[in-house]
Formats: C-alpha cells, sequence, structure tokens
C-alpha cells in the first residue's frame, strides 16, 4: 500500500510548530557564546569564555553534582516504587487497582507549588529542610507517575500466558518475576527511570520551597544567577543541560526501538 | 524416559462465574498412560476443566485426584504438570535452549545435568540444531516443537495440551499429529489435551471426552464415539450425519422399527423404547450405498438427486427423499456405480446397524 504523502497545509504547519518549539531553546546557543559580560547576544565574535567558567567554578560543579546525586537518588525510588506498584496493580486487576493507579498520577496532576507547600509543611516537622534526602525523597515520590505509567504500558503488552507458562513449569512468585516479568518489561522500567531522572534533574519549584542553603541544585543556581546578575553563564549551563537531557531522551528512544523489534 | 504414566481422576467439577456456570459436575478418569482429548465447541467448558487441572482455576465445586490423591487446593507452581499453551507461550526473551532449562533452573538442578536433559529434550523433538534461536526465529511447527521439549524436559506426572495444533496449517497440522501421537507411545506419560478439531480428536486419542455447555455429553475410544454416538450432538459435532425422524413401530429382538410418512427404518439396538414414541436417527453419509437395479437392503429409500459436488476422494450427494428431507450421501469416486447429475433418481440402502438410534438432545440446547 502507498503511504498518504502530506499536503503543502501540513507541512507548512508541521514545520511553524517545530520552530516553535525549537526557536526558544536554539536561543540560548549563541548567547551562551557571547563575548560580552551580561546575557546578550554576541557582539564582535564568539567566544567559548562562559563554559570555561562554568567547568571551573566550584559553585557550578559542585551545583551539577549535587543534582545529579539527587536525580540518581530519586530516580532510584521511583524505579523501585512505581515499578513495584505498576506491577502489584497489573497482578490484582480490580476497579480498586485501576483507582489506586489513578491515584500515582496525582504528583503530575497537582501543581507542583502546591505539592511544594505541603511537602514544606510536612519536612519541617521531619527535620528535611535543606537536606539532600529531603529533596531526593520529594523528587522520588514526584518521580513515580513516570514509572508507574511506562511499567504499566509494558504490562499492558505483557502475554499473561507468560506469568501462567512459568508458574505451571514449577516457578515461584519471586522467580516468575525475575526471570519472565522483569526481563521483559524491562525497556518500560528503563523509559520510566530515564523520565524520572529528567523531572528531578530540572526541578525548581519544590527545591525552592524545601532547600535554602546546603542544597543548592543546578536549576536553584540557574535561578539565582538571572535574578541577580545575568550572568552569560547561565546559557552556558543552560546548553549542558539541553544536551546532556537530549542524550537522555535519544537513549530513551533507542531503548524503545531495541524493544519494538 | 520411562512408561511413568500418573492417573487423574476428576469429581464432580463445576465451575461457576456468577450466574454463568462454565462447567457442570464433570466426572472423568484419565488411565496412566492415556492419551484423552476434551472435546467441544468454543464455551463448552473444555479450556476451563484443562485450567482447572493446571491449577490456574479454582473450580466451585469438585475434586481432581492425582493417583488418588486430592490435588484440587495444590498451586499450579506445586502439580508438577507441563503444559502447551495455546500460542505456545515460549519466553521471548530466551532462546530455545534457555526455554528449555527454565523448569530445570526453577528447580535448582546443576548446570552440567541440565545441560544433559535440555540436549535430551531438544533431541526427541528434533530441534537440537536449533538450542541458540530465539523462538521468533522458529516457525510455528518448530515453536510448537519447543513448547512441547519445554513441558517434557522435567518429566511431569502429566501434559496438558491447550489447542497444541490450532495455531498451523493443516498440512502441518496432520504432520505434527503423528509425531505427537509417536512421542505419546514413546514416552508413555499421560497426556490430556483440548480442542475443537474432531480429526485431531479421533486421530490422537486412545479416550475422547465430548463436552458442551459445560457438561460431559459422551466419552469413550473414538470408534465407539464415531459408530455409536449416544446423543444427536455427538453424531453430529463428530464427523457428519444424516437424522432421520419418525415414531416407533413395531419392536423385535435386538432392534426396533420406525415409521415417517411411508418409509419404515429398521435399527439395531438393545433396549427398544416404547410402541408410539418419537424416536431419533443418526446416519452416517459414508454408510449408505446407491443401489442397482434389483438389488436390496435392509433399509432403502428412494429420492432424487438435488445437488452434488466432487471432492476428489469422493462425491458428496445431496439426495430429497419424500420423509426425511435431503440426506447428505458420500460416495468413493473410484467406483462410484452412476455419474452424479442433478434430477437423477436414485435408491439409496444401508444396513439396520447403520442406523444409530440417538437422543435428541437439540431442545435441551435451546434451554440451556
Amino acid at each position: 500500500m502507498m503511504a498518504h504523502r502530506p499536503g503543502w497545509f501540513a507541512r507548512i504547519s508541521a514545520g511553524v510548530v517545530a520552530l516553535y518549539l525549537l526557536l526558544p531553546i536554539s536561543i540560548i546557543i549563541p548567547v551562551s557564546m557571547t563575548d560580552q559580560r551580561f546575557l546578550s547576544l554576541p557582539k564582535q565574535g564568539l567566544s567559548l569564555q562562559h563554559y570555561v567558567t562554568v567547568l571551573f567554578s566550584p559553585e557550578w560543579l559542585g551545583s551539577i553534582w549535587q543534582s545529579f546525586l539527587i536525580a540518581l537518588a530519586a530516580t532510584g525510588l521511583a524505579v523501585v516504587s512505581g515499578t513495584l506498584c505498576a506491577i502489584g496493580c497489573w497482578r490484582l486487576a480490580r476497579r480498586s487497582t485501576d483507582l489506586l493507579r489513578a491515584l500515582m498520577l496525582l504528583p503530575i496532576i497537582i501543581p507542583s507549588i502546591v505539592y511544594a507547600i505541603g511537602a514544606y509543611r510536612y519536612f519541617a516537622g521531619l527535620d528535611l529542610l535543606d537536606r539532600f534526602l529531603g529533596v531526593a525523597l520529594a523528587h522520588g515520590v514526584t518521580g513515580i507517575p513516570y514509572v508507574v505509567i511506562t511499567v504499566s504500558t509494558a504490562l499492558a503488552a505483557f502475554d499473561p500466558r507468560l506469568e501462567q507458562a512459568a508458574r505451571g513449569m514449577g516457578a515461584s512468585l519471586s522467580q516468575t518475576l525475575r526471570w519472565v516479568i522483569l526481563p521483559r518489561i524491562m525497556p518500560g522500567i528503563l523509559s520510566g527511570g530515564i523520565f524520572a531522572f529528567i523531572h528531578s534533574w530540572d526541578e525548581l519549584v519544590i527545591v525552592l520551597f524545601i532547600a535554602s542553603r546546603d542544597v543548592f541544585t543546578l536549576p536553584r543556581r540557574i535561578w539565582d544567577g538571572i535574578n541577580e546578575n545575568l550572568d552569560p553563564a547561565m546559557a552556558a549551563v543552560a546548553v549542558l543541560l539541553v544536551v546532556f537531557t537530549t542524550g537522555l531522551l535519544l537513549l530513551d528512544l533507542a531503548l524503545r526501538r531495541r524493544r519494538a523489534e | 524416559m520411562s512408561a511413568a504414566g500418573h492417573a487423574l481422576a476428576l469429581r464432580g467439577l463445576s465451575k461457576r462465574y456468577g450466574s454463568f456456570t462454565a462447567v457442570a459436575d464433570v466426572s472423568l478418569e484419565v488411565g496412566q498412560g492415556e492419551f484423552l482429548t476434551l472435546l467441544g465447541p468454543s464455551g463448552s467448558g473444555k479450556t476451563t476443566i484443562l485450567m482447572c487441572i493446571a491449577g490456574f482455576v479454582e473450580p466451585s465445586e469438585g475434586a481432581i485426584l492425582l493417583d488418588g490423591r486430592d490435588i484440587t487446593a495444590l498451586p499450579p507452581e506445586r502439580r508438577d504438570f507441563g503444559m502447551v499453551f495455546q500460542g505456545y507461550a515460549l519466553f521471548p526473551h530466551m532462546t530455545v535452549a534457555e526455554n528449555v532449562a527454565f523448569p530445570l533452573r526453577v528447580r535448582k538442578m546443576g548446570a552440567a545435568e541440565r545441560e544433559a536433559k535440555v540436549r535430551a529434550a531438544l533431541d526427541l523433538v528434533q530441534l537440537a540444531a536449533f538450542a541458540e534461536r530465539r523462538p521468533s526465529q522458529l516457525s510455528g511447527g518448530q515453536q510448537q516443537r519447543v513448547a512441547l521439549a519445554r513441558a517434557l524436559v522435567f518429566e511431569p506426572a502429566l501434559l496438558l495440551l491447550d489447542e497444541p495444533l490450532s495455531a498451523l496449517d493443516k498440512k502441518l497440522r496432520a504432520e505434527l499429529q503423528d509425531e505427537l501421537k509417536a512421542l505419546h507411545r514413546r514416552i508413555g506419560r499421560t497426556f490430556v489435551n483440548v480442542t475443537h478439531d474432531q480429526e485431531e480428536a479421533l486421530s490422537l486419542s486412545d479416550r475422547v471426552a465430548i463436552l458442551n455447555h459445560g457438561r460431559l455429553i459422551q466419552q469413550g475410544a473414538p470408534a465407539e464415539l464415531y459408530e455409536a454416538p449416544r446423543t444427536r450432538f455427538v453424531a453430529d459435532f463428530l464427523g457428519k450425519s444424516n437424522f432421520l425422524a419418525g415414531t416407533v413401530q413395531e419392536a423385535f429382538a435386538g432392534g426396533f422399527a420406525i415409521g415417517a410418512g411411508a418409509t419404515r427404518v429398521v435399527t439395531a439396538a438393545a433396549a427398544p423404547p416404547a410402541l408410539g414414541s418419537r424416536a431419533l436417527l443418526s446416519l452416517r453419509p459414508e454408510k449408505m450405498a446407491l443401489l442397482a437395479e434389483g438389488e436390496t437392503a435392509e433399509n432403502t429409500v428412494q429420492g432424487v438427486i438435488a445437488g452434488w459436488s466432487y471432492l476428489g476422494a469422493g462425491y458428496a450427494l445431496n439426495v430429497e427423499t419424500p420423509d426425511f428431507g435431503t440426506l447428505r450421501v458420500t460416495l468413493p469416486t473410484w467406483n462410484a456405480p452412476i455419474a452424479p447429475r442433478e434430477g437423477l433418481a436414485v435408491r439409496l440402502g444401508w444396513r439396520a446397524a447403520a442406523s444409530v438410534p440417538v437422543l435428541d438432545d437439540l431442545d435441551q440446547d435451546r434451554a440451556a
């Protein structure tokens, strides 16, 4: 069958939408290479001085490292609890589990500022404010929906007869989980993990509320930089962020392609 | 692998889902080393029974016994039954060898012993050369044989087969039928097979249990079921059959006669029904002959060919009769006494034993 080719209208609209999505991001690339000392487009020539600043500044590097560790811990939390929740709901498959699954999506439905205020109130009592653990917990919990969604999708495509076959051959629940179910849904778990990581990596609102001095993540430092001194180093950091995130998304794409095969 | 068949018994097995009864009071015995087939149309409860035996479905009532021991409450992973699933359910992320090794790995068998057993099982199904392939790289027939090897490698007490050949094309199906039968002979294990394919049931099984609407209608050796169906459903589902309805006119030793219109048909029966009652006879299309001028038979009926088709090995004729409607008759082509043509008047003849009295369970079905 011949594929239906898009007409000129569809092509132009697609191009406009792509530009609309890409332009605001791509503007930071020339800005990051400005030869000026403030946030602006380059005047006389291109310069990489702001990249050098970022890569040799203990503050920026400290924030990058902190963000990375927090994202890693949050991803671990989100992946383990999200996967277990999705598998549990899938196995029980009752109306109540559908409700539970919907409930797990709350963190992406509720505005994060509302969530941040709640977390602030709670964490104050638990002495978790401005702590690595506090931010990792908050990011981990708000990352769960991404994992629940991708793992539930992977499980929907899982042939339940494989589980029956495994049990029929004498496999216990944990053997079935380890040898049959987990390998089959691994692409979904990895996908969810990547999204949970990105979520924590660029999360700002919650951090603004529950962290102040000791925990100073990368998005927080960019935010402060914009408020205080319009340092072009921020643009350089932003470019690095975009490259890193794009890399993660490409990884996700590659994983999905492998699963499709 | 030696003859290590186990005996299975179902006692009054029932399964209800809400107000729907999937299986109603089924009792069955499967002897050591026997090949039993549960045969029925879709929705007859045959797969539910198999799932109860495997342990995936909990019966509402009744018991399942293995060698006299009640296993009804045992979870599937502790029953030690091999199972070939519909669509095979091979693990796509494992190689053929890993698939076959799975039940051994679950039992924590040592690597050396495991390898030897996997090789023996793959040899058994002639797939040793494919050990390192993935299931997706195999044909349907090969996948089916991997599923068999995987189900047999741990020497299960019982082998359960859920429509094992339904996904294959006709020619391959016939080939694998022969293989399955030979395999059963060779290893002497007890097999329980589920199918809706009556040919498969007849050719493979030592015994067939026919189910409809969750009830066991009749069980017995394939020939017994084919030659002496107890009900209209059995006669119709297992092979093809004509049905002659009439009133009992005469009873004699070893048989009775029914009348319909001007025609009288005699049949063999141990216990004839009451005179004047309605009776139904099943008559297989291949058990009738076209009679030549002056030739006689225990039963004869006049008719006209209303339609016919050529089927290679045989002709299928639709013969219009005054008292029994259209009768389906098959004749072997190689010695057919006539060249069929529409409108030709013929005389059909058959032996008394060929028309078998059956219970008319059609009304019962409509009520169910």
